[in-house]
């Protein structure tokens, strides 16, 4: 006999010892002995089975919120009994939860949800452009790209700088395969608000994936200008520049995984990056003996710090003493090729 | 006549698992298959198995270095095990795109280069389904510098049957959320992209 573990959802046999990644380390995976015999998961509720109150799913939201995370599935779950229990407690909240949980309940092709949703917020804020945006985002989940256009032209008649408009039209052409323009009109869009650092990344994607690295290095650029802590870009930037090849941009590119990695060092694609650009480097018959020796040097340092990780994150599992060695081994053995 | 390709069900699990834990990002992967001992004469008797799928990354794939350390890392630990790097699979961002790409071709060809029958797949998300009733692969195999496509079916599992059954009951059950790639181990190097839990859930559905 087997069901799923109701922290992990796992399928796990009765009686299965095994620890759960979900739960506390040291509990065992929830299986139904533990609990009373539930049906099918659709009639479980969230606060039954995660022990949370109200509260905590609401501050969940509001956390997948802040962090613009996009675990569509999870929020589905939280928003919606959240505003079939418990929408008088949640006063003026409700309506930003709407707002959320019809975007996560398009994403997952929930649009009995959605609909739902889409009416209460347009009850609550007749003719406001927001709501019209969501509609708009409706009809593109429904793949009718012509009417959500329509939609949106509708709202720049009105409202000529609404970004949020602007920035779904282009989200279409993306949507149907149209790179070009996509790429074009974000262009366009980002000559008039140059301050728009979503919009950089996108085009910078859209540049990357198109095998354009000058031009995304470009837009990673401005964002490491506005924005000069940022490891993130940094380490994008680093990549991309790799990715360009050729000896100057890998040494461009070596810096800027260090740059990277002085902003935070934990970020292990910046530590990763160092050692393979160095290694590069090292390797390449172009350079003098000094720049060699040098970058031999950040090599090791690399391989030390990249070790030092691994053995910190391996300690007390031993399934990932295999990684351990691997990485060691793999160190090992491009230093070989580096000499 | 080209050696045909086998998925076992953990491979053709975790590939799907990884696809619909990322529905809105591109995702790709690895596949493993066990070393052969010595080169069989009759090309045509065994078909290469891949019995195990390595998750790589997902959203952007059109970078390097990454790429890179994940192809030295994972080679590594398959000679470990005695696996070879045998397949790539992808999955692209748009559902309706399930054509190769540059970045498809150049990771199937790097591998091709340590193994020649390499395969690259691609994954039809317009088939995609809970219930898992068909293969939704589209094989490719290198030929003459040139990828050709070549009919995947119920033949090119080890058992179709399993495969389906297990693949939709762990879709069913959400596993898909404790599934780890390599960029979750890049997040967190705690996060084991060998997947030993997954591996043992479909162990025990078998």
């Amino acid at each position: 006999m087997f069901d799923y573990c109701r922290a992990c959802r796992l399928m796990v046999t009765c009686g299965d010892t095994t620890r759960c990644s979900k739960g506390s380390a040291e509990t065992n995976h929830t299986q139904f002995n533990d609990v009373k015999p539930v049906l099918p998961r659709a009639m479980a509720s969230v606060s039954e089975m995660y022990d949370v109150t109200w509260e905590e799913m609401r501050d969940k939201l509001r956390k997948w919120r802040e962090d613009n995370h996009r675990n569509s599935e999870q929020i589905v779950d939280v928003g919606e009994e959240l505003i079939n229990e418990h929408a008088s407690k949640l006063g003026d909240d409700i309506w930003i939860i709407y707002e959320q949980v019809m975007i996560a309940a398009l994403d997952c092709s929930r649009d009995d949800l959605a609909w739902t949703c889409l009416q209460e917020l347009k009850r609550q804020f007749p003719g406001s452009q927001r709501v019209k945006r969501l509609a708009g985002m409706r009809l593109e989940a429904l793949e009718k790209y012509e009417d959500a256009s329509k939609q949106y032209d509708s709202i720049l008649q009105d409202d000529p700088t609404n970004t949020a408009a602007r920035k779904r039209k282009i989200s279409i052409l993306k949507a149907q395969g149209k790179s070009a323009e996509a790429i074009r009109e974000l262009n366009e869009y980002l000559e008039q608000f140059v301050g728009d650092q979503e919009a950089w990344h996108e085009l910078s994607e859209l540049y990357i994936n198109e095998h354009d690295y000058g031009k995304a290095a470009f837009c990673l650029e401005e964002l490491m200008m506005t924005n000069p802590h940022n490891h993130l870009y940094c380490e994008q930037y680093a990549e991309v520049k790799y990715t360009q090849g050729g000896l100057e941009n890998l040494e461009l590119s070596r810096k800027y995984f260090a740059q990277a990695l002085k902003l935070n060092n934990r970020n292990m694609r910046a530590l990763f990056g160092l050692y393979m650009s160095a290694s590069h480097i090292a390797a390449c018959p172009k350079v003098n003996a000094t720049v060699k020796k040098a970058n031999v040097k950040y090599a090791a340092w690399a391989t030390n710090q990249i070790n030092r990780a691994y053995q910190l994150a391996g300690r007390g599992t031993k399934e990932n003493k295999c990684s351990v060695k691997a990485v060691e081994e793999m160190l090992e053995s491009m230093q070989i090729t580096m000499s | 006549m080209r050696m045909s390709i086998k998925l076992t069900t953990q491979a053709y699990c975790k590939m799907l698992l990884h696809a619909a834990k990322y529905p809105h990002c591109a995702v790709n992967g690895l596949l493993v298959a066990e070393k052969q001992k010595e080169k069989k004469k009759d090309s045509h008797s065994t078909p290469i198995l891949c019995v195990d799928c390595i998750p790589l990354f997902h959203g952007t794939l059109a970078l390097a270095p990454m790429l890179e350390v994940a192809l030295t890392l994972i080679d590594t630990w398959c000679k470990e095990n005695k696996y070879v790097i045998a397949g790539y699979y992808q999955a692209n961002e748009r559902t309706k795109d399930f054509r190769p790409n540059q970045v498809s071709e150049k990771v199937g060809a790097r591998i091709a280069e340590n193994f020649s029958e390499a395969a690259m797949i691609m994954v039809d998300s317009t088939r995609f389904t809970m219930g898992c009733y068909e293969p939704i692969l589209a094989i490719y195999d290198h030929h003459e510098n040139k990828w050709k496509c070549r009919d995947c079916n119920v033949d090119s599992f080890d058992d179709w049957c399993e495969a389906q059954k297990i693949t939709s009951a762990l879709l069913e059950g959400r596993s898909y959320e404790s599934l780890i790639d390599f960029d979750n181990h890049l997040d967190d190097l705690r996060n084991d992209w060998t997947n030993p839990e997954i591996n043992k859930s479909v162990l025990h559905l078998c």
